[in-house]
This record gives structure tokens, sequence and C-alpha cells, in this order.
């Protein structure tokens, strides 16, 4: 796998680079994109093609192993998990989106926005971005 | 102070730094700091902080009035050779001879240590476009700047410490030069400092902050731990202090409230006037350097 168009990171967040590379990898997980058995890039390729101390990649690895995203094959190389065959669900794929529209949420209430406004601006975001 | 795992003796540690410049306020003020092995810091504060002369003390080249720094266990002001060839530095003003050539100073330089990795000369020379054969006068700040870059990598060291190293790397060349430092990390456990105005890339590669500030490192820690745990709240005086938060900084603002930096009070329910906000890198800048 390509470790440059594997993730992206966006500096100046408040969420931490390794919290954002475990929430990609699980969504892409969640979506079918990554499946049981892929091969995912080493700590070092990942840091190498990031820019990113190997420390920060590592740590999101360890984790997405203990929530069993991923499993640690014989030797080194980390694979997608067994149970992670297909997709989940649109169900459990939309719950995934709940964290962070929850946050839009309370931004919104916090903007005095009408739900139908912050609605519009969702619909506009999600058109333009369409592929 | 940092959760990061002593596995190793210190690279670095200064101890009671006391500086000052004639007739001037201290610079230094009672600083300690240490580094261990395979850290990279980002090293944060304002201008005129004395990230500068911070740095030039680490490194022996400036002597402090009082405290002590030992660099791989031995006294800064007393590094052996071998020691000696350990440390990589790049310093905000490049102090190379203008009279060699990009080829002869590196040549030169090499005479100097017992490692040398002319293959990564060569490639950086290469990639970031250095003519070989002109005097270092004749290329651009940029240039000097990205030579000064390869001479304090080739000798591989377990020390570098980068003063502002690039300002002039243009966008792909800065990230061309993270990456270099992301793989003296993987090979070596190199211990590097940074200091920078340039957040995104302390960001990316800085596991570790160090905020100077008053003359003395105020906090240094992982900045996943930072941005998980510090939170600004806002709110009036009474109500803040009531959460119990250990601040580590305090801005009064307008109608009688309160901005406290402080980490966020494991397990408490906020109080509903006040107000609690992540925050980032940017943030902590503000209010820590």
């Amino acid at each position: 796998m390509d470790p440059t168009h594997f993730v992206h990171i966006n500096t100046g967040s408040t969420e931490p680079i390794y919290r954002q590379l475990i929430e990609q990898v699980k969504r892409r997980v969640a979506a079918g994109q990554l499946k049981a058995g892929d091969e995912i890039p080493s700590v070092r390729e990942l840091a190498q093609a990031l820019a990113v101390h190997p420390m920060t990649i590592s740590k999101a690895y360890s984790l997405l192993e203990m929530e069993g995203v991923l499993e640690r094959r014989r030797g080194l190389s980390m694979v997608v998990a067994a149970q992670h065959r297909k997709a989940q669900p649109t169900a459990d794929r939309v719950e995934l989106l709940r964290p962070t529209l929850e946050k839009a949420a309370a931004e919104a209430r916090q903007l005095e926005l009408s739900k139908a406004q912050a609605l519009q601006l969702f619909k506009t975001i999600l058109d333009e971005q369409a592929p | 102070m940092t959760k990061f795992p002593h596995t190793d003796k210190p690279t670095a540690e200064m101890d009671g730094i006391q500086l000052a410049y004639p007739k001037g306020p201290a610079v230094l003020d009672g600083l300690d700091w240490q580094l261990v092995p395979g850290q990279v810091v980002g090293l944060l504060g304002r201008n005129g902080a004395g990230k500068t002369s911070l740095l030039e003390v680490l490194l022996g080249l400036r002597e402090p009035q009082a405290g002590s720094v030992r660099l791989f266990g031995q006294d800064v002001q007393r590094l052996d050779d071998a020691t000696r060839a350990r440390i990589g530095y790049v310093p905000q003003h490049n102090d190379l001879f203008d009279g060699f050539t990009a080829e002869h100073l590196l040549n030169y330089f090499r005479s100097f240590y017992p490692r040398w990795n002319q293959a990564k000369v060569d490639g950086l020379l290469s990639r970031w476009d250095i003519a070989r054969d002109k005097p270092v006068r004749k290329l651009s700040g940029g240039q000097q700047q990205r030579l000064s870059i390869i001479r304090a990598l080739a000798h591989e060291p377990d020390l570098l410490v980068l003063d502002e190293p690039v300002a002039s790397l243009d966008p792909l060349g800065r990230r061309d030069f993270l990456r270099e430092l992301v793989e003296q990390v993987l090979d070596r456990g190199t211990t590097v400092v940074f200091s920078t105005h340039i957040l995104s890339d302390l960001e990316r590669v800085a596991f570790n902050m160090a905020f100077l500030s008053g003359g003395r490192i105020v906090l240094q820690a992982p900045l996943d731990e930072l941005l998980e745990e510090m939170r600004l709240f806002t709110g009036s005086p009474a109500e803040l202090a009531r959460l119990g938060l250990a601040p580590l900084k305090r801005t009064p603002l307008e109608a009688g409230r309160e901005r406290v930096l402080a980490r966020l009070p494991a397990g408490r329910e906020l109080p509903a006037g006040v107000q609690a906000d992540a925050v980032n890198l940017e943030d902590l800048f503000a209010e820590l350097a």
C-alpha cells in the first residue's frame, strides 16, 4: 500500500496526530476500503511518508491493535484484523460520524444557528466534495 | 516531568543555569532541562525569550554565570573529541567559511569526524540544488542554510540542535528536511532539539514540546498529552476556584471573568457558568510562551 496516500493529517488541530490516524484507519475499515488481511504501511514507511515522529505512528498502531482493528503478523507487519471481512452495516457507519456531528451541533448552538441553517451548510459541504 | 520512557542515560542535563548579559536582566534564570535519547523536542518561546542563548549554553558555546551542563555525561566545557563528534548544530546564522566551495567545505569538516555519510551528503546536495564548485559566498541565503543543515547531518550526530533551521526553505524543502530528521531518529535514535516558529513542522516531528518563558522551561510534555488534557477554562474566578484547577496561566477578562489554562480535572462536572475549550499548539504557544 502506498504510504503517502494511506492517511493524511491536519496540523493546527486540537486532535492529536495519533488520534487522527486511529480515526481514519477505523473509518476506512468500516467502509470496507481496508479489509481483513490487508497489509498496512510499516511504522518506518508511514513516519517517513508523513514526516511524523515514529513514536506517534507506533502509538496509533498499538491502540488499533488493542481495539481489534489491526493485528500483528508473524514478523513485524501489521494487517487488518480477521473479523473485518466486509464493510460494516450502514447503521454502524453512521454511528461513527456521531462524535464529529455532536461537536458541530454544539458549535451551531453556540453560534445560535437554526437547525435548517446548520443542515443547509452540511448539505452544501457534502455536495461540494462529492466525487 | 514527561512520561517519555527514560530508557537510557540523558543525552543532555542542564541544572540551575543562570545567564545574563552585561548590565541586562537575567536571560536564563535557574533553568533546569533534560533531554533523553530519541526525543525530538520542540523548543517554543517568544522572540527574545532566550532560545538561542539557551541552545548556545547547551552546546558549551556560551558560558553561564552559574549552573552545570552535561552532554553524554561529560561536562560541556571539557568534552573529549569523540563526544564532540556526536553533536550536530545548525545555528540561526550560518557560520560557514565564505571562500570555500561547498565541496571543499564538506571535505574539510569530514576530516574531523570518525563517521561521515557521503551518500547522504551527495543525495542532499543534488536534491537541495547546491552547486558543489561555487564559493559559499556566491550561494543564496537559502542555499547556505541548506548547506549548513547538510553539514550538521553528515556525521550522523546523536544530538542534533537546530536553531530556526528552515526559515529559507520552501514547503517542499522543509518536508524533505523533516523526513531526514525522522530518518535520523529511526536509524540512530538521535536526540533532536528543534527551535522554529513554524508550528506545523514542530507538530509533525516533535513528540515533546518545551516552553521557554521567564528564563525557565515552564513546561515540557508530549504534545499528544497536552492536547488531550489541557483546556482553556473561562468563567468567574469563584467558579473556576471551585474546580480545584492547577492553573498554568491565568488571564483576567472583561466583566470580572477569567481565563485559565489548566489540565482537565478527571471526572469533575463543569459548573454551568464555566466553559472549557480544547486547545491546539498555537493556543498553547500563546498562553505559555
